[in-house]
Parts: structure tokens; sequence; C-alpha cells
């Protein structure tokens, strides 16, 4: 009796369809199992099989644009876990923030997580984007990329800064009162974009719920958008490479 | 560098002239269709070389966050009150640059000009760079410019965070501390 393993055990046999019906390959031993693995799997199509080494060296990258994309993650992760506690109203939204950081269990590591995600994501945004410019990465055929970037690192700020007014404490409701006051200055629009912003004259509850729709909403939705077509345009445009 | 070749390539290597189809645009008939890395650029596969580094790039910055997140929190005071102005009133740090601008120059131009001229000029920069080279040496003018701006967009936001106390005036003591006093208040 000759049986091979998998028709003498059904059990093994059933675990194998199932993993390779998910994975199509097995461990990247070699290069073209490793390419055909990156060019079968939906997540790890976000690269090209081959790059040159000298475009993803530590030292050249910085990781920084992978890092603000792995920061929205997290910061989407943890602000769906605050979404289960908190509620946009000015009655309860400073209660609700209060028992995040003292009652919910992990309420406090969470949030704080998401407060200091918040705050790296502006600075690693903002350093990828330095480091763009003085490698001249946004040179043809690249212009309308560094564009959409453009774009993504004022989503950014919008995001932080919507944000920031909904623990409705002293600092949320004075630092979007000083912000948005800057908005005023614009001739003839200036009052009119403050008072679509706000939802009336005051920082009350109109501004809060509108901030936390745009928060939880409306710019996230916009800025994966972005964030796809940026990637995208990444993975057709090649990466620039050494100098 | 990439070395640009037309028309396709057969796995033997030889280049095949394609046929020339008609296009429309003056784009379209510059596109190269094959890019040809040269054989001394050093490729590697993506995966896992490359998902690996990034997953080491997350692992470390959660870890980090994570660490951030046990030891610092984050900060929550009073309930929001429309009659207790605190002094001074800032906005978030990242946006106090724009304050510290709208305290040295007129609204209209620090509220108005000079942010939207930043944001068009950022737009801009790739169209406004004829350079083709993006090698430093080639770009003196626009490191040079660029530095310029970041160091400016930085010191402003140094200042109004670290030196503008109350009512938004110019304070040593906030980073200094008070004479006299052996820690900073």
């Amino acid at each position: 009796m000759s049986a091979t393993p998998d028709q003498a055990n059904p059990v093994r046999a059933f675990v194998a369809q199932l993993w390779g019906s998910v994975f199509r390959h097995g461990l990247p031993t070699n290069d073209k199992v490793a390419a055909r693995t990156a060019l079968t799997n939906f997540f790890l199509h976000i690269h090209p099989v081959r790059v040159k080494k000298s475009a993803v060296r530590v030292s050249y990258t910085l990781c920084l644009g992978g890092l603000s994309f792995f920061l929205f993650i997290l910061l989407t992760i943890t602000g769906l876990f605050l979404m289960f506690y908190y509620i946009p109203s000015v009655d309860s939204a400073y209660q609700n923030v209060k028992d995040l950081q003292f009652v919910a269990v992990f309420g406090d590591i969470i949030r704080n997580m998401h407060r200091w995600a918040a705050h790296a994501m502006v600075i690693t945004v903002w350093l990828h984007m330095a480091r763009v410019f003085y490698q001249g990465a946004y040179k043809p055929p690249r212009e309308f990329n560094w564009i959409i970037g453009t774009f993504l690192l004022l989503i950014t700020l919008l995001l932080s800064f919507s944000g920031y007014l909904l623990p409705w404490d002293q600092l949320a409701i004075w630092a979007i009162t000083v912000g948005t006051n800057m908005a005023k200055y614009a001739p003839i629009v200036g009052p009119y974009t403050r008072y679509l912003l706000l939802g009336g004259d005051q920082v009350a509850q109109g501004a809060l719920i509108r901030f936390y729709v745009l928060h939880v909403i409306a710019l996230p939705l916009i800025g994966f958008l972005l964030m796809v077509v940026h990637f995208w345009r990444v993975r057709k445009d090649g990466f620039t490479g050494g100098l | 560098m990439a070395t640009v070749v037309e028309g396709g390539r057969d796995p033997s290597g030889a280049v095949t002239p394609r046929p020339q189809a008609p296009v429309s645009g003056p784009e379209l008939a510059n596109t190269p269709l094959v890019i040809r890395r040269r054989e001394d650029e050093e490729t590697v596969v993506t995966f896992p070389y490359l998902v690996w580094r990034e997953f080491l790039a997350g692992l470390a910055a959660f870890v980090f966050l994570m660490l951030v997140s046990i030891q610092i929190n984050a900060p929550l005071l009073q309930r929001a009150n429309t009659s207790i102005t605190p002094n001074p009133a800032k906005a978030p740090w990242y946006f106090v640059g724009l304050q510290e601008l709208l305290e040295r120059f007129p609204p209209i131009m620090a509220g108005v000009a000079f942010p939207s001229f930043v944001i068009i000029f950022m737009i801009l920069t790739p169209y406004l760079d004829r350079n083709p080279s993006r090698r430093p040496q080639d770009r003196k003018v626009a490191i040079v410019l660029f530095t310029i701006y970041l160091c400016l967009a930085v010191a402003f936001v140094v200042i109004g965070e670290f030196f503008r106390g109350e009512a938004f005036n110019w304070d040593w003591t906030l980073i200094l501390g008070h004479p006299g006093l052996s820690s900073p208040v």
C-alpha cells in the first residue's frame, strides 16, 4: 500500500486545501516563488515585484511615507474604538472623554495613542514632503503625484484640527476659536467660511457635530481616496531611487 | 537610472520595433513604451525584502507609540466654557506659526495672502522647477529656497509655541523660568 499522506489523512488534506486556497504559494524560499506571491496577493500588489535596491534603502526613504500610512491605519483603528464611547453632543462629549480616560478598560491608552499618533502623523507627512523635495522626486513624470501629496498634507492638517475640538475641553474650544477666527480675515468669503464651518457664530453644538462628521467620515474618506491614487501612481511611475 | 528604449522586448533581449500606432497628443507619442533597467542596477524582490522592512518599521512605530501612550496622558483640561478665556489662547501647534504671522503682519497678509501663496507655490513647484536634474549639486537654488521656507515655518511655530506668553506677548520665562526660581514655571 503506497497511499500519499493526503489520501491517508482527510483532515490533513482539508487543511492543505484550505491553506492552498488562501495562499497560492509556499514560503518565499527563492525569488521566483517570492515574485509569484507578490503578483497574486492583493495586499502585496501595492508594490511592484522587483525594485531597485537603492530606492528602498532606509537611508533614502527614511520610511516616512510608509510611516504616515501606518499612522493613518493606527488612527483609524484607535478612532473606531473611541467612537464606541464618544457622543458628539456638548452635554455628553466631555464626560465621554473623561470616561475614556478614567473608566473604560484601556480607554486611556487608546485615547493617548490616538492623540500622539495624530501629532506624529502631522510630523511624518511634513517630513515626507521635505524628503521628496530634497531628492527632487516630484520631477517628471511625478508632478501630479506631488500635487496629490500637497492635498494629503492639507487633509492631514484638517483631520488633526477637526479632531482637536472633539474632547470639548478648554484647550479644544479655544484652539478652535483662535483657529477659525483666522478664517475671518479672508476678504468677502472669510466670515461666511467661518459661519459655514462652525454652523453658527460661536464654537457650540453646531460646530461640534460638523467637526465630528468631518473628522470621522468626510476627511478620512477623501484622504483615503487621495492615498489610493497617490500609491497607485507611485506604483506606476516606479520608485525614484538613488541620486 | 533607467534606459528608455522604443518598442517591446522579447525574452532573448533583442528589441523589436513596435509599429507606430496613431496617437492624438504629443504626450502620448513621447511616452516611453518600455523602461529597461541598466544591468548594473541591483534589484530586489519586494516580497519579502521590502515588506519585511516595512513590517519592522511599523512595529517599531507601534511599540514607540505604545510606550509614549502608557507614560504620557493626552491633555484634558476643564470642560469647555465660553465665558472663561485662557490667556494666552493658542491654536494647535501646527497652526501656531500662522498665529505668530498674524501677530506680525496685517491680517489680510498673514491670514490670507501668505498661506494662499505657500499652497499655490507648493502645488506649482514641479512646473516652476524646470531643472531636469535630481542631483543636489545641480539644484542649489531650489534646495536653498526650500530650506529657507522650512526654517521659517519651523521658526514661527517654535516662537508661537515656546516664546509667547500672556496675551501672546513675547515671554522668555516659558522656557527659561523666572529669575530666582529653580525650575521653569
